[in-house]
């Protein structure tokens, strides 16, 4: 009786993933594409909060509540490295500068 | 029976619209060919896309803890993504040494 219910369940979530596996895939290309450091970064960050969506219909899909935790991990993690790069990398062309006025 | 149908449709709706948001968020970041503009259209997916997602999916869930962290999850978003997309478009005014062939800048407000 509750069957032709979970089935609908079953084809919404596949579906959403089939999709949002699309959209990885195009962030993905763009932040192989991307000619700046900027570009790259901003790519990633878009890949991050897709993946988080992704780990949340999973949580749904499989039953197992304890995805939703790595989805919280998963944004801590994320966002934490989008301000790592970026510090890394003004760091680097800080260095960079300093290095090109000492030379002259 | 019929409620739980009701139920399910509902969230397919809500699901559907954040889905088409990441799709506009996708089609943006393609469209437009400066960074400070994709940003733009990039940070419209991290507050908006999975606000929207993960309220379909809490209403598929119910109340129950798993909704709970879904929730945790937004709200956490709604804190970080203007840090990280301030943190990007200062990086980029930061390192571009050609800024004013794309956006007028005035000359002291980019030194950092």
């Amino acid at each position: 009786m509750n069957t032709s219910l979970q089935n609908a369940y079953h084809v919404v979530f596949v579906g959403a993933l089939v999709f949002l596996a699309v959209m990885l895939l195009l962030c993905f290309i763009r932040a192989v594409k991307g000619p700046k450091v900027a570009d790259r970064i901003v790519a990633t960050n878009m890949m991050g909060t897709i993946v988080m969506v992704i780990i949340a219909i999973l949580a749904l899909l499989l039953k197992e509540g304890y995805l939703a935790d790595i989805c919280i991990i998963y944004a801590m993690i994320s966002f934490l490295a989008v301000i790592v790069l970026t510090k890394v990398y003004m760091g680097v062309y800080r260095e960079k500068k300093e290095k090109e006025e000492r030379g002259k | 029976m019929i409620l739980e149908w009701i139920r399910f449709i509902i969230g397919t709706v809500i699901l559907c619209v954040g889905l088409i948001t990441f799709a506009l968020e996708v089609f943006g970041v393609y469209r437009f060919h400066f960074v400070l503009n994709r940003m733009h259209a990039a940070a419209m997916g991290d507050t908006l896309g999975i606000g929207i997602s993960l309220i379909g999916l809490i209403i598929f869930s119910g109340f129950n803890f798993t909704s709970l962290k879904m929730l945790l999850v937004v709200i956490f978003l709604w804190f970080a993504s203007p840090v990280s997309s301030h943190l990007i478009a200062r990086l980029e005014v930061t390192t571009d040494e050609e800024l004013e062939k794309y956006c007028d800048v005035m000359p002291h407000e980019t030194a950092e």
